[in-house]
């Protein structure tokens, strides 16, 4: 039975009404709206070089940063010590190249690992012990909190590695500008660092629409029960998804050290707070089960526009913490009843419950 | 059941007596006596004091099964408003100390209500509230110290003594007390309890959760305001950096002390007690002269092993509870 052009149609109008309904359109409408708005009041906002490439480096950085939690999101976790993994990456990779002089991919695959490990212990915890995410990775923050700046007080002189081994400003610093082919080089507003994070994001799309893993993770955060009940090995996606988690962390530490150009005790201070305003913005679940990619990256561009444009216009740093407290709350009011709309649907969801049960 | 129960607290708070008493003696040989010393004795007891009342804090909200990510803001956001009405204002100093109380139970109030009016995740409203507390705690006083000598009564009080113990310290312990009293003999404190361990059978027999929900995180946020109060009593100024370092202590203290991290029970005395471990581990660090990142370390590693053990003798205790049930339904 072929499918009347009218019905198609129809189809196609509700898929487009549904996209209007999601947080993902509604944040680009404000994204583009505070764009113009930046732009019409300070002409300098669309300076390439000196305001929006440093603003689309931390947008990437960020987002990096964002799918390091949507991932535990995704199963129903949390992870506070996204900043702390990222550190203590960043630390590991510091080493490589200060005491070892390995070069930039080397070093980048072992403050990978590192970040990884991390991750995985923390997610053997929880799945071993049963207890609570938040406060599984609560205390591992301190621990690591503890333990970077010593390590480097041990290892370096001033608290920071700043070996730089070839690649490195490259990848954190240089603009498309400096890609040059048959004499056409690129816009100077794109910063390299960009690719890394497209590459991520596309990777961890691939992750969840199409693998197996993916959808196990979905089920494993929409309702651990019955994932166990269809086969699905729980503990192992934790402790899996916890070890990627840590894995972005420590990607994103890595950026944001090639980024400033050396690698210090504070990388990852900032990670926490953003890390949960770009999923739960972009309308990722808490509960599990939901994630999203595009709206991850647009929550993070939004917030960094936000911080950018109070820059802009001479406010301090403190008004974003309260603008940026403020926004997380009335997002969320909308996420809670987003929730209790899904719910009321025909076939209710079940609560998603966490893993201490 | 309930007698097995009540041993294991007791046995919980038994070695953190003997793991306090091994510390003390273990930095008394070390510091060559020094620090039994009047002076330091009297240093040990007025640091503990804020530990031990953010501990409490955090476990009222945990014994409903919820948590407050926003205990240092509250309490250096209260103490910053106080520090500065006393010295820009001219507020009288009675008025400053009612106002780190006002402003500590009444951030906590709205803790409570936004999480009972919009139904979000605990953690996302304390995250927010933390984030803003902090921001306006940098807006009101931004980088400059206010000296304590703007509020010379308070702080006195804070180096007043009685018998070698500071003041502020007994007022921590009364607080303890009075929360203790609370929890044990008081119906409010029992619907707490009720709302904590099981919501569903709380909600059936006539207790409201969400009334449950807005008591506990007021009365976290007003414990709060006197940690603040102590601060403002006890430092020689307060800044942005008070409360900063408040969150780990905070979660620190109720979990080694032996709380549910479920919610439903209370351990007082195991939180007191826990915090003057976290209190002589610092102490030792300042001993050893040790960076002060050495105590996040050790705090955080001794939190994940609790949790750890903690998790391993439930799962033991219901197995052999369990095996037992099992030979019985044999016989």
């Amino acid at each position: 039975v072929s499918v009347s052009a009218a019905e198609r149609r129809l189809a196609r109008r509700h898929s487009l009404l549904r996209f209007v309904a999601t947080p993902r359109f509604f944040l680009a409408l404000i994204i583009l709206a505070l764009v113009i708005v930046f732009g019409a009041a300070k002409p300098a906002f669309f300076n390439g070089p000196f305001v929006i490439a440093p603003l689309l480096t931390s947008i990437s950085i960020f987002t990096i940063v964002g799918l390091a939690q949507m991932l535990v999101l995704s199963v129903g976790h949390m992870n506070i010590a996204v900043g702390q993994m990222a550190a203590f990456g960043a630390m590991v990779s510091g080493i490589t190249f200060q005491l070892f002089d390995f070069p930039l991919v080397l070093g980048l695959v072992a403050g990978l690992l590192a970040g990884a490990a991390i991750g995985a212990l923390t997610g053997w915890l929880i799945a071993r012990t049963g207890v609570n995410s938040f406060i599984v990775t609560l205390a591992m923050s301190f621990a690591l909190i503890g333990l970077v700046p010593t390590v480097y007080s041990w290892l370096s002189t001033g608290s920071a590695f700043t070996t730089k081994p070839d690649g490195f400003d490259f990848l954190g610093r240089d603009s498309f500008a400096s890609v040059c082919v048959a004499g056409y080089c690129g816009p100077d507003a794109i910063p390299i660092i960009a690719v890394a994070a497209i590459a991520t994001m596309l990777l961890i799309a691939y992750l969840y629409n199409r693998t197996r893993l993916g959808r196990e993770l979905l089920v494993t955060g929409s309702n651990i029960k019955a994932a166990q009940l269809s086969g699905v090995a729980t503990g192992s996606r934790i402790v899996i998804v916890h070890a990627l988690s840590g894995l972005l962390a420590a990607f994103a530490g890595f950026l944001l050290a090639a980024s400033i150009g050396s690698f210090t005790p504070a990388i990852g201070g900032e990670f926490m707070l953003q890390s949960f305003v770009g999923p739960i913005l972009g309308g990722t679940l808490l509960a599990g089960g939901y994630v999203s990619i595009t709206g991850t990256f647009l929550g993070i561009t939004l917030a960094l526009l936000i911080r950018k444009g109070l820059e802009l216009f001479g406010f301090g740093l403190e008004s974003l913490n309260v603008l940026l407290g403020v926004i997380l709350l009335v997002a969320l009011s909308t996420d809670r009843i987003r929730t209790i709309r899904r719910r009321r649907k025909p076939s209710p969801a079940t609560i998603p419950e966490e893993v201490s049960a | 059941m309930k007698r097995q129960f009540a041993t294991f607290l007791r046995s919980q708070n038994l070695t953190l007596a003997i793991i306090i008493v091994l510390g003390v003696v273990l930095l008394g040989v070390t510091s060559g006596g020094g620090f039994f010393s009047p002076v330091s004795v009297r240093t040990f007891f007025q640091f503990l004091a804020v530990p031990i009342l953010i501990g409490l804090a955090q476990m009222i909200t945990i014994s409903v099964g919820q948590l407050n990510l926003a205990i240092g803001s509250i309490g250096g956001f209260a103490a910053c408003l106080a520090g500065v009405l006393m010295a820009d204002s001219g507020v009288p100093v009675a008025a400053g100390v009612l106002i780190t109380l006002v402003v500590g139970a009444g951030a906590g109030f709205i803790n409570g209500w936004l999480v009972v009016a919009t139904r979000i995740n605990g953690f996302i409203v304390t995250l927010a509230t933390m984030t803003i507390l902090s921001g306006a705690q940098y807006a009101i006083v931004s980088t400059r110290t206010i000296s304590a000598s703007n509020w010379m009564a308070i702080a006195d009080l804070g180096r007043g003594t009685l018998l070698g113990i500071p003041l502020v310290f007994l007022l921590a312990v009364v607080v303890a007390v009075v929360v203790s009293l609370a929890f044990n003999h008081t119906v409010g404190g029992r619907r707490l309890l009720a709302s904590g361990d099981n919501p569903h059978a709380a909600g059936l027999s006539g207790i409201s959760n969400d009334r449950s929900v807005i008591v506990a995180h007021a009365a976290s946020g007003l414990l709060c305001g006197v940690a603040a109060f102590i601060s403002l009593a006890s430092l020689s100024g307060v800044n942005t950096s008070v409360g900063g370092d408040w969150l780990l202590p905070s979660f620190a203290a109720p979990i080694i002390g032996g709380v549910a991290l479920t919610g439903g029970t209370v351990a007082i005395l195991g939180t007191a007690l826990a915090a003057t471990v976290v209190r002589l581990v610092d102490t030792a660090r300042a001993e050893f002269q040790l960076a002060p990142a050495w105590v996040n370390f050790v705090v955080g590693a001794v939190v994940l092993g609790t949790v750890a053990l903690g998790r391993a003798r439930e799962v033991r205790d219901t197995r052999r509870a369990g095996a037992a049930r099992a030979r019985g339904a044999v016989k």
